[in-house]
């Protein structure tokens, strides 16, 4: 009868209307959940708000329930409706079960309509002060709610201080949701440019906090850890109070209460100088940090990270635990590649022997990606470990002799890199590589290749046969593997003069005429000029001396690294990058502001240094310490700079090349991040970034009094160093 | 910290549940199931970072997108601002915990079910302000009633505490966070299950490059009133990195290697170690393998340059010989499973294998599995035969294989004693050990 009356579309809402109006409890608890159903898919079911909001007064806390879920959500499209239930919520706040009570001051905090917020007022005031625990944590919660739809409202009605001296509750559960609800409402004030600390944790909070740390649940323990990492200290005793109270934090279960607890130690450990303390803390952190790694990939990925992370920091933490990190075959990919990277970073020569025979047997396996990473990994524990070179590299030629295309290739690249750490020592090794000549087709490979050849021209007697091969086919090839062909011709002529003049006389013709790289051809202009004016300088030049490559210790810069172990067990410490390069609205980090301002000092002053240490080519030894804050050489880098960009040859190699990594470079410190791309490895843009500066170290002992004709000359000379920059860059990104 | 949300998809990538999303435009929870989705298809084999970065389309909006898998069920997490994801990964494991308690098999089915008691659970556990609130599974069942199926088996298995929610003064009113007030039972118990896991890795040679036992202590708990109870573990020196739930006072085990504590009631994880071998005791790997993998049209030939392309259209074959020695002298090994992922252009296996075991092959997967239900002390089988590929076969280059042992503990861990204070009655106490395996055997 019921569905006659109503057209077909709107028939089971009719139904659901009618049983709603049931005499029956059941009928009408049943009508409720169905209308909850259709409304999760989406159905329209709005109609039937007067018949749902009839069944709100209920003993029938299930169905109390239910009927909120409904109000919820269609509190935001009408507003008009809820008003109705406001009294029924009002009344609830009054209920004597405090599960009632809790519920009726929450869901009002939800309803997010700007009419009931008004009503919230006095018996969120009453709540705050309830009698039971749940009711005033919940209320502690809806503070922060209230705050977000109208922050005047919780400061007439003084909220905050309430929440203030929530913080001494007898609950610990009650204390750890006021401290969150105070953060949440600070990092909001901060986001809407309010200037005052709401949320400050005094040396009074701090006892309270530490106290209840013990007692509350794992969300609890997090909220307040991460308030405990906010709080400046006084002294270094209350640093390693604070230290000390926080370790047993170490074996709670939850992986999130341990990273936050590593966060804390790691911040105030910067305040207490005890060597021993330090070393016992260190020492204590290690455990937990394996156990990590018992979790399911997800959980384990965040780990690696953030391991990763601290042992830039510390790389003493995990020493002897390497062998945690060897990869199973079937972990993910993203796993393995975070392992192998710790891998290499925990290499000594006491584990070596381990990690080579591990490495070796990733490079048989199937997947092709992490191969080539184990092959690179290989290549940078040659780099690291002075003493294991040679047994890198015999597992490298062992690796060459599969001859599976893609594992010589990756291996021939990282062979280059040994070149260049260990000039003249592993000679024997280039007939091998030569023989392979044939299968290679991947650019990065026959460039690495090609500037072996160049390199070792003199040992390898028929250089210039190879090289013609190349010389051959130079306009089909790459651009970087014409680069290479050129400077290695270049390179062979100037050894071997007598032998490759047709030759050189070739690639330059061709580089000059038919190539239509720009950068090719005005490289192959400039060893043109050069070969024909001075090929003194041209020596100096091309043969120039070159920095050793070291394996950067650090993906980020140091003053990041600090800040970023300040934000372990945060997106920003699993990115690898600040915060505000890839976090928008509201809610960032907890001292975004206050630390912003120095933090664009810090830039501009690693940026400043870095073009120092770039122009005036200082440090050439270390590429990293090029802003180490204890860097005393600074004014004499400052006044270095301004000589040179007096002279319109620096202003050249400044300003010259648009496609300079110096761009990068700037970039990269100038905005401490690759903000336009944060899901890229950040190991990319700053090892363009490294590639740069290894540029500036090249050119320092050509371009000083050493050889003056080239200053002399001064047209060939400014854009010679991409060419070196290009080199030194390719072999750095190899690396990576 | 702000979790926005909890979206749950079905195998097909729609939603079924989603929580309310009140504070974020309502566009935010399809922006992320649409992200995730994409970033699934594009990955191969479904790997893709678990924290997924989703560009939103106004400027200075992203978030980021944290997931797991559980069955087949994916489980989202949209998050906005500088958050730890483990504590979202943290959340999502309690939630799933939760939800498998109450509905015991999570699928799309029990959920759709059971969406009201879901949806109660979500509206319970994470505050709308992105905080976990209630996930302590005594304090939930004082607020959510389990669904009434499941509610009616266990009052009528006599299991009282759980069938009598709220019958005992105020919720939430208990000094212990962990523990429900007034808990009564006829029959007092509490039982222990010591489980390890040992992982390992060997390589060709026979030789650990890996071991690590990962162990837990597993406890079912039914004791009236509020027990204070001292267990002591022999053994326990030989633990590391020990981490305990929340209701083990740790000072006392820093002190004195003791677990004292007021025990949750019903079942919870009291510990969780790790134990590797140590100079005295070295953890034996309890079986052998020993395989020969030949692959045909000789690796130098197949592999030797560039015309390696050329050779993959052609068909190939390989053959598998492998015997599996058990190294235990007492006990028997049980459902052992070796497996081994024989590359995507496996088309087909034919396999002999010795009495009491036998052997599959997915074509979905393409893996080659080989089942002995129980291995009998210093037992030795044997499988072999050929693998039929379209291409070049690439197999892995390591059997995973996986046991267990009953009634074993790698680390010799044992409960020596328990006392109980603060009650009259005496507890009957029951201890379980068990072991499993997941070893990676490199050939």
């Amino acid at each position: 009868m019921a569905t006659m009356r109503a057209p077909p579309r709107k028939g089971e809402n009719f139904e659901l209307s009618a049983d709603l109006n049931s005499e029956y409890r059941d009928k009408r608890k049943d009508a409720i959940k169905r209308v909850i159903a259709n409304m999760t898919v989406q159905k329209d079911v709005s109609g039937l708000f007067p018949d749902v909001l009839k069944n709100m007064q209920t003993d029938d806390l299930e169905q109390k329930k239910l009927v909120y879920l409904y109000l919820m959500n269609y509190a935001k499209t009408q507003p008009e409706l809820v008003i109705l239930a406001v009294n029924t919520f009002v009344k609830d706040t009054d209920d004597p079960n405090p599960l009632v009570r809790a519920l009726a001051i929450r869901t009002m905090g939800c309803l997010r309509a700007e009419k009931i917020i008004d009503y919230l007022c006095d018996p969120l005031q009453k709540c705050l002060r309830d009698e039971n625990p749940y009711v005033r944590k919940t209320a502690a919660l809806c503070v922060a709610k209230l705050y977000d739809l109208k922050p005047e409202l919780v400061i007439e009605n003084g909220f905050l201080e309430t929440l203030q001296e929530m913080i001494a509750d007898s609950n610990p559960m009650v204390v750890a949701n006021t401290v969150a609800a105070l953060t949440d409402i600070h990092e909001a004030a901060i986001a809407n440019g309010s200037a005052t600390d709401i949320f400050i944790v005094s040396n009074t909070v701090l006892n309270k906090l530490l106290i209840a740390l013990n007692e509350c649940s794992e969300w609890g323990r997090v909220a307040i850890l991460n308030a405990l990492a906010r709080y400046e200290t006084q002294d270094e005793r209350e640093s390693e109070h604070i230290c000390e109270r926080v370790v047993p934090q170490f074996q709670h279960a939850n992986a999130s209460v341990v990273l936050a607890a590593v966060k804390v130690i790691m911040i105030h450990l910067r305040g207490v100088r005890s060597e021993n303390l330090i070393k016992q803390m260190i020492r204590k952190m290690a455990p937990p940090l394996v156990t990590l790694l018992s979790n399911p990939p997800e959980v384990q990925w965040v780990a690696l990270r953030d391991i990763n992370l601290l042992l830039q920091k510390r790389p003493d933490i995990l020493s002897s635990e390497m062998r945690v990190f060897f990869c199973k075959y079937n972990d993910p990919l993203y796993v393995k590649v975070e392992k192998l990277d710790i891998m290499v970073r925990l290499a000594s020569e006491n584990n070596v022997d381990a990690l080579l025979s591990e490495l070796k047997e990733y490079a048989s396996e199937v997947d092709v990606d992490f191969v080539r990473r184990s092959i690179k990994a290989i290549g940078q524990a040659a780099i690291k470990i002075d003493e294991a070179a040679e047994r890198c590299v015999n597992v490298l030629l062992e690796l060459i002799n599969t001859r599976v295309s893609y594992v010589v290739q990756e291996a021939v690249v990282v062979m280059k890199d040994i070149f260049r750490k260990y000039p003249s020592t592993y000679e024997g090794v280039i007939p091998t590589l030569c023989a392979n000549l044939d299968e290679l087709d991947e650019p990065e490979a026959k460039a690495s290749l090609i500037w072996i050849i160049g390199e070792y021209a003199n040992k390898i007697d028929n250089a210039d046969e190879l090289l013609g091969i190349f010389v051959d086919t130079f306009t089909e090839e790459s651009y970087p593997v014409q680069l290479q062909t050129l400077t290695a011709v270049v390179k062979l002529y100037l050894r071997k003069p007598d032998s490759s003049q047709g030759l050189v006389q070739r690639v330059l013709n061709t580089a000059t005429k038919d190539c239509d790289s720009p950068d090719v051809r005005d490289r192959a202009y400039i060893y043109w000029r050069l070969l024909s004016t001075d090929p003194g300088a041209a020596k100096s030049v091309v043969q120039a001396h070159r920095p050793a490559i070291t394996l950067p210790r650090t993906t980020v810069a140091p003053a990041l690294l600090e800040e970023l172990i300040g934000e372990i067990s945060t997106l920003a410490s699993v990115y690898h990058k600040p915060a505000e390069t890839f976090v928008g609205r509201g809610r960032i980090g907890a001292d975004a502001l206050p630390r912003k301002g120095t933090d664009l000092e810090d830039d501009q002053s690693t940026a400043r240094k870095a073009f120092q240490t770039v122009a005036a080519g200082q440090q050439a030894e270390n590429l990293l310490n090029f802003d180490d804050p204890t860097d005393t050489q600074q004014p004499s880098g400052l006044a270095a700079t301004q000589v040179l960009a007096a002279t319109p040859a620096a202003a050249n190699l400044l300003s010259g090349n648009s496609s300079n990594p110096l761009d990068d470079l700037v970039s990269i410190f100038g905005n401490t991040g690759m903000g336009s791309t944060p899901s890229q490895p950040p190991g990319g843009g700053l090892s363009a970034g490294f590639g740069g500066l290894s540029f500036g170290g090249a050119p320092v002992s050509p371009v000083p009094p050493a050889t003056p004709s080239v200053l002399q000359a001064s047209s060939p000379a400014p854009p010679q160093p991409p060419a070196r920059q290009q080199t030194a860059e390719e072999d750095l990104l190899g690396l990576f | 910290m702000a979790i926005d949300g909890l979206i749950i998809l079905d195998p097909f990538g729609h939603p079924i549940i989603q929580s309310g999303f009140r504070s974020s435009p309502p566009a935010y929870p399809l922006l992320h199931i649409d992200a995730f989705n994409a970033a699934l298809e594009k990955s191969a084999r479904g790997s893709i970072d678990p924290v997924l970065f989703v560009h939103s389309l106004e400027y200075d909006a992203s978030s980021v997108c944290c997931h797991v898998k559980h069955g087949d069920l994916r489980f989202l997490c949209p998050v906005t601002g500088d958050v730890d994801p483990l504590y979202v990964f943290a959340f999502m494991k309690t939630f799933i915990d939760i939800l498998s308690e109450y509905l015991g098999n999570i699928s799309s089915e029990t959920l759709k079910e059971n969406f009201d008691v879901v949806y109660q659970l979500l509206e319970e556990t994470l505050d709308a302000g992105g905080h976990p609130s209630t996930t302590f599974p005594n304090a939930l069942r004082d607020i959510v009633l389990p669904p009434s199926m499941l509610h009616k088996m266990l009052s009528v298995a006599g299991v009282a505490a759980l069938a009598a929610p709220i019958a005992h003064g105020q919720p939430f009113s208990s000094p212990i966070p962990w523990r429900k007030m007034g808990v009564r039972y006829n029959n007092n118990e509490i039982y222990f299950d010591i489980a390890e896991t040992l992982k390992a890795t060997v390589n060709k040679n026979g030789a650990a490059s890996t071991t690590a036992v990962w162990g837990r202590v597993d406890s079912n708990c039914k004791l009236s009133g509020t027990p204070d109870l001292l267990l002591n573990l022999a053994g326990v020196q030989n633990l590391n990195d020990c981490s305990f739930h929340p209701c083990v006072r740790i000072q006392r085990w820093t002190r004195d290697k003791q677990l004292s504590f007021v025990p949750p009631d019903g079942r919870f994880t009291l510990m969780e170690y790790r134990y590797t071998s140590g100079s005295v005791q070295q953890i034996v790997i309890p079986l052998q393998i020993k395989a020969n993998v030949k692959l045909e049209e000789s690796s130098s030939m197949a592999l030797s340059s560039t015309d390696f392309q050329a050779l993959r259209s052609c068909s190939s074959l390989g053959t598998i010989d492998i015997t599996l020695v058990s190294r235990l002298t007492t006990r028997s090994l049980d459902n052992v499973v070796a497996q081994l992922y024989l590359g995507e252009s496996a088309t087909g296996v034919n396999m002999v294998a010795t009495n009491n075991s036998s052997w599959s092959f997915d074509s979905k997967t393409k893996t080659l599995s080989w089942h002995i239900k129980s291995a009998p002390a210093s037992s030795s089988f044997n499988l072999r035969g050929t693998v039929l590929s379209q291409k070049y076969l690439r197999p892995s280059r390591a059997f995973r294989v996986t046991f267990d042992i009953n009634q074993h503990n790698f680390s010799a861990l044992k409960v020596e004693q328990l006392k109980m204070t603060g009650e009259l009655y005496k507890p009957f106490k029951g201890v379980r050990g068990r072991s499993v395996g997941d070893v990676e055997w490199r050939w």
